[in-house]
Formats: structure tokens, sequence, C-alpha cells
């Protein structure tokens, strides 16, 4: 037992040592980054999106986030196969009567219904100024999530209608992938801006940008409280 | 023409559908991964002509190559995508009938995007895109292996989670190395661009990429996670694991190693490791009493096989590499779907068991015999010409090393031949027990079975179908500067 831990310590020293010597080489920060200073300087110009981050994730690079979104739905979807009980032994548990799930207090449930519509609001408020300020769609839906999270903690008998939320998702997921082909058939590139632009700094600019990111934020959103919601064990 | 993206956008576009479908009525969701991988399928046929002509690249949102994300289809990208949605399409016409227990939508939703991370794998030019979509690969087939809830499944699904996410982070790391020392993540702008930075740190940089690929691969010592992960999985994900998933892992070393870094330095090292993961892989094989233990093992052995082969990299080595790659995906595919379905019928996945099923069960077991000689490398079937090359190959370096190489190759064939022999044997000539409610297979089960025990022999009788996009794959591979020119232009 000794050895394999002297063994793996010097495993994770030489590997610390190559990538400490490697990363120590790269001048990062430095403006030698050809990719990187053609997108601060054309960015605004060529997407509209003033948020130079938003012009890169979704526009230039829209196909990664089209990527991580789906990655996020699979560990939604596969967290839900996984957890599956087909009994539905919980349901009934939660309407009996030697049910062991405390009633939360007062101050809790009143303080959370004063704040979940306020929480909400902010997601949203996060998401759809995407392209203007700071944050996205996947803040946003963060956000949301967070909101729902504080209402499972302050009524724990009751939750989500699930069917809602797989709806929502699918939808959220197919209007990204849409947006994707309509540019494919309108402009011929998967992803394309094909919207007009507008004036940058306004709520309607940047073409397509904004509509993507109000489908993440609503999948990313319901995806969590989905995550959530398995989590919490409510079963289906 | 028809835009290569489409090979990945509409599959996507189904898996996100399929929970839709589903409220309409419950009998829809295990079609459609038929109907997307079918469409996929006849696109990539359709585009193959054309790509033996001109590779196509296409760019995502419209901008030039280095700074938007692009799609490369050459030949050996065009290759695997076909053999992908192929094997994908059988095997979901397999699962219509062979998954039962719930929740069977969200299995199809997984399965369907596994493919989608396949293809998107062999399809992108920007490496960061091919983490992203190795992820997509990854995360669903952990949730798969774990599908039937046992403790098994759970326990191979947390080994192959642990083991996936170490070899995910390290092609993070390198991922992060190369962009900082050449500020992008353009494959073909990266590789154009890699003499200008210091051999040793770029030494380092492959050592990640190549650990990192190497798990999803399953190259000794990194393949810990394998046998435990495609034997409980569900027969259907097994084939696709086995047949599909674990060769995206080899083509992740072989641009890496081939179109990016050019590391011909280090291609004897890969060949040696390719001869080790062989010689382990069959050994192991040898000694399992599990069917599905027993094919796991026997695909580490055939990964080590492709390994070999592409590290002997002349163009005939890496030719008959890319034709096991294929060769190997068809019989995995078609024993794992046979197999799945005799363990099902006999109750028990001890080899003892399917004793005597060749009377019981003869179109299944005769498609099992044909998936085991073609793996053996028996004439007329896929594997043996596929073989062939790999010796034929190894024999033309003309290197003393080499012929030592292919000699303990050969050993191992002789090893696999027996435990493939000995099954085969007990398969027909047996007495079984407890046999006499024993059927054949349903037709769901059998069409996909059937095709692809044809295949094997069409493919084993007339070699040439298929060589002329193999050769131009490895050329592909082994001309780095024609790839470099067909993305960012000139040369």
């Amino acid at each position: 037992m000794r050895t394999r831990k002297i063994i793996s310590i010097i495993i994770l020293l030489i590997l610390a040592g190559g990538f400490i010597l490697t990363f120590s080489q790269i001048p990062f920060g430095k403006d030698k980054i050809n990719v990187a200073h053609y997108y601060i300087s054309k960015g605004i110009e060529e997407t509209g999106a003033v948020n130079i981050v938003t012009s890169v994730v979704l526009n230039y690079r829209g196909f990664d986030t089209l990527g991580e979104v789906t990655v996020l739905f699979i560990a939604a979807i596969g967290l839900g196969a996984v957890l599956f009980t087909e009994k539905r032994v919980q349901k009934h548990a939660s309407k009996s009567k030697d049910d062991k799930t405390k009633k939360a207090s007062l101050i809790l449930r009143t303080g959370s219904n004063l704040l979940f519509p306020l929480i909400l609001l902010f997601g949203a408020y996060i998401f759809v100024h995407g392209h203007l300020t700071p944050g996205g769609g996947f803040q946003g839906g963060a956000v949301i999530a967070s909101g729902f999270l504080l209402m499972y903690l302050a009524f724990p008998k009751q939750s989500i209608n699930k069917k809602s939320l797989s709806v929502v998702e699918s939808l959220s997921g197919l209007i990204f992938v849409g947006i994707g082909l309509f540019g494919l058939i309108f402009s011929g590139y998967f992803l394309s801006n094909f919207l007009p632009k507008g004036i940058p700094n306004t709520l309607f600019s940047a073409g397509i940008i904004p509509i993507i990111y109000i489908a993440v934020g609503f999948k990313v959103g319901f995806e969590l409280t989905s995550v959530i919601d398995d989590l919490l064990g409510r079963g289906k | 023409m028809v835009n290569p993206s489409l090979l990945i956008g509409l599959p996507l576009a189904f898996a996100f559908s399929i929970p839709l479908f589903g409220l309409i009525s419950k009998k829809i969701e295990k079609y459609i991964p038929i109907i997307a991988l079918f469409i996929n399928m006849v696109i990539s046929f359709m585009l193959i002509p054309q790509i033996l002509k001109k590779p196509i690249v296409v760019s995502i949102g419209g901008w030039s190559p280095p700074f938007c994300i692009n799609l490369v289809v050459g030949p050996l990208g065009i290759l695997l995508a076909t053999l992908i949605s192929g094997i994908g399409f059988l095997v979901s016409i397999y699962a219509v009938s062979y998954i039962k227990e719930e929740p069977t939508e969200k299995y199809h939703i997984l399965f369907l995007l596994l493919m989608v991370g396949a293809i998107g794998i062999v399809l992108t030019g920007d490496i960061f895109n091919l983490f992203v979509f190795f992820e997509i690969l990854c995360i669903s087939s952990y949730a798969l292996v774990a599908y039937y809830k046992d403790k098994e499944g759970t326990e191979a699904a947390m080994k192959y989670l642990i083991q996936g996410s170490v070899g995910s982070s390290f092609i993070l790391i390198g991922v992060a190395l190369l962009y900082g020392f050449f500020g992008t993540l353009n494959m073909a702008d990266i590789a154009s661009r890699i003499t200008s930075a210091n051999p040793t740190y770029l030494f380092i940089t492959l050592a990640f990429l190549i650990t990192g690929f190497g798990i999803e691969a399953a190259i000794f010592p990194l393949n810990a996670w394998l046998p435990d992960a495609h034997s409980s999985a569900p027969s259907s994900i097994s084939a696709i694991l086995s047949g599909i998933a674990i060769k995206t892992g080899v083509y992740g070393v072989a641009r890496m190693v081939y179109t990016i870094f050019n590391a011909n330095s280090i291609l004897l090292f890969i060949a040696f490791l390719g001869l080790l993961t062989l010689l382990i892989g069959e050994m192991c094989a040898f000694r399992q009493d599990d069917i599905k233990r027993l094919l796991a093992y026997s695909s580490i052995g055939q990964i080590g096989l492709i390994i070999f082969a592409l590290g002997i990299a002349t163009s005939l080595g890496v030719f008959a590499s890319l034709f096991q790659i294929v060769s190997h995906a068809l019989a995995k595919a078609l024993l794992f779907l046979a197999a799945g379905y005799m363990i099902y019928r006999v109750g028990s996945k001890s080899i003892a068991s399917l004793n005597g099923l060749g009377k019981k069960m003869p179109l299944t077991s005769f498609a099992f015999t044909i998936g085991s000689f073609s793996l053996i490398g028996l004439p007329p079937f896929a594997g043996f010409v596929s073989k062939l090359s790999i010796v034929y190959a190894a024999m033309q370096v003309k290197k003393p090393v080499f012929l030592a190489f292919i000699a303990i190759a050969l050993i191992a064939t002789i090893i696999e031949a027996g435990y493939f022999f000995k099954i085969v044997q007990n398969l027909y000539f047996k007495e079984g027990k407890n046999l006499d409610k024993i059927t054949e297979s349903s037709g769901y089960i059998l069409i996909p079975i059937a095709i692809l025990a044809i295949l094997i022999i069409v493919i084993g009788v007339h070699p040439q179908f298929i060589t002329g996009l193999l050769k131009a794959s490895a050329r592909e591979l082994l001309e780095r500067a024609g790839y470099i020119g067909w993305v960012l232009g000139g040369t």
C-alpha cells in the first residue's frame, strides 16, 4: 500500500513538473494572439454585439456553444436515466402522514415567495441583455435555477411539473439548432447571423444572438431545475 | 450540393425533439434514431464521390477559417462518418425490440447524442470543438453504461466516469497549451505553425493529448475501464462502444500525431505500445468465461493491432490500420449484437451457457461465427484482407524490429483464434442444458445482424469497394501539407 502511494506521488510530481514547465513558457496576456486580436478589433462591427465575449461565444464560435448546451442536456438526461425509479415510491411517501420532511419556517416561506419572481426577473434580465452587458444565457439560466432551488427548499412537498420542464428544454434546444439550420438556408452557412444587425448598444441588435441567448437561458434554467428535482429524489 | 454540417445538425435536432414526439405517442420515440441515422447515412454516401475529387471545408457561421469553427470533410472524415452512421443505424434498429427497460425515451436521446458526438469528432477541424464533441460522446456513454442501474453497471460507469474525466482534462490541458503557444485553435493553422515552438514543450503537450485520447482508445496501460464498461452496458451500447467509440480515440491519436504534430520520432514507440496492448488484450480475453468480457478484452487486442499498424507509418501501414478499423467495427458490432441476444434468450453471460445454441438459434449463431472468423482473419471475410495488409505493410518496412513485431502479432492472432474457435465449437458441437424453450431471434434483431454479416463477406470478397476511400484517407493523414492547404488555401 505504501509503495503504491509513493509511486502515485512520484507520478503526480512528474505531471506537475511538466505542466508548470510548459505553462511558464507561455507569455499569457500579451498581444500576440492574432485570432483574439481580430475578434477585439472587428467583433462589434461584424456581429453587432457590444459584449465581445458574447460575439465570440455565440457567433464566431457558436458551434462550440451548441455543443456545450448539448453536454448540459446530456448531463440532465443522463442523471434522469440513472436515477429513474419506476415505482414512484417517493410520491406516495410524501403524501402519507409519517413523512419526515418538515415544513419550512414561515420566514423562509414568505421570503421565498417574495424573492422568487425577483430572481426570475433578474435571470431573464441577464440573458436578454447577453449581447450588451456581461453575462448571458448560461449565467441567466443558472440564476433562474437558483430561484427554483429556493422554492424547493421552502416548499419541500411540492414539485414542478416534469413534463412541461422537458417540453421547454426540447423546444429551446430545437430553436438553437433551428436557427442554425435557417442560417444554412438563408446564407449558406450553418449558424450564420442572417438577421439584420441593428444599431449597436440597443436591445434589438446583433441579429440572432439575443434569440439564441434567450433559448439558452430557458434551456439552462430548466435543465438545472430538473437536475435539482432528480437529485432531491422526487421521482417522476 | 449537400452541406456536411447537416450531418451534425440534423441528428442533433432529432435528438432534441424526441421528448416532443413522446408527447404525441410513446411508440414513436424509438424510430427517431433510425430515421435520423438513415438520413445521415444517405447524406454521407452522397458526399463520398464529391470528396474523393475535392475535400469540402465548411465554415460554421460564415467567417473565414482561422477565425471561426470549421468542418474539414476529407476522405478520412467521411469514411469514419459513414461507418459511424451506418453502424449506428443498424444498432438503432436492433434497439427497437431489445431496449425494453424504462426510461426508453432517455435511452434513445442519449444514444442519438452519442452518435452526434462521434460524427462531430471525426468531422471537425477545430481542436477545441473536437474536445466539446469528445465530451458529448463520453458523457452520454457514461450514462448509457449505467442504464440498467444494477450494481455491476453502476460500478463500471463510475470507473469509466473517473478515468474518462481524467482523460478529458488531459486533452483540455493539451488544448490550452496549444492555444497558449500559437494563439489559434484551428487544427490546420496550428499544424502550419508547429515548427515555431520549442520541441521539448511540444513533446509535453503531445504527451498530454495522447494520454487523453489513449484512455478513450484503451491503449495499454490506460485500458482498465474498458472490460467492465463494455461488458455491463446494454449489448446495443456495447456494440457502439466497441465498434465506434474507441475508434474515435484512435482517430484523435492519429490526428494529433500525424496532422498536427508531425511527430515521426515517436511512431516506433506508438507501434510498440500497440503491440503491448494487442498481447495483453488477447491474453486476458483467453482467460475469460463471461462472453461479453471476452469480447471486450478482444476489442482491446484489436485496438492494439490498429495502433500498431498506425505506427508503421508507411502509406500501406496507415491504409491497413484504417482497413482494420472498418473490419473490426463491423465484426465487433455483429458479435456484440448476436451475443447480446443469445444472452437475452439463455439468461446468462457465461460462455458455457451458450453450448448447443447452434441448433436452436441457427441464424444468430451462424452470424456470430462469421463475425468471429473475420476477427481471427480467415478468408473470405473482411478481417482476412485487413490483417493480411498489416502483415504485408510490416514486412515491407524492411527493419528487423518490425519483423519481430509482426511475429509477436501473429502469436497474438493464434491466441485469438484459440478462444474464438472454442466458442464456435461449443455453439455447434456441445449439448446444452434447458434449451427446449429457446427460439430464433425476431425480425428487428435479425435484420441488423444479417446486414453486418453480409457486409463482412462482401468487403472480404470485393475489398476494392472501399480501398479507394481508404487509400485517400491514408494519404490525408500522411500528407499534412495537403490538409493545411485545404483549410487555409495556398500550397
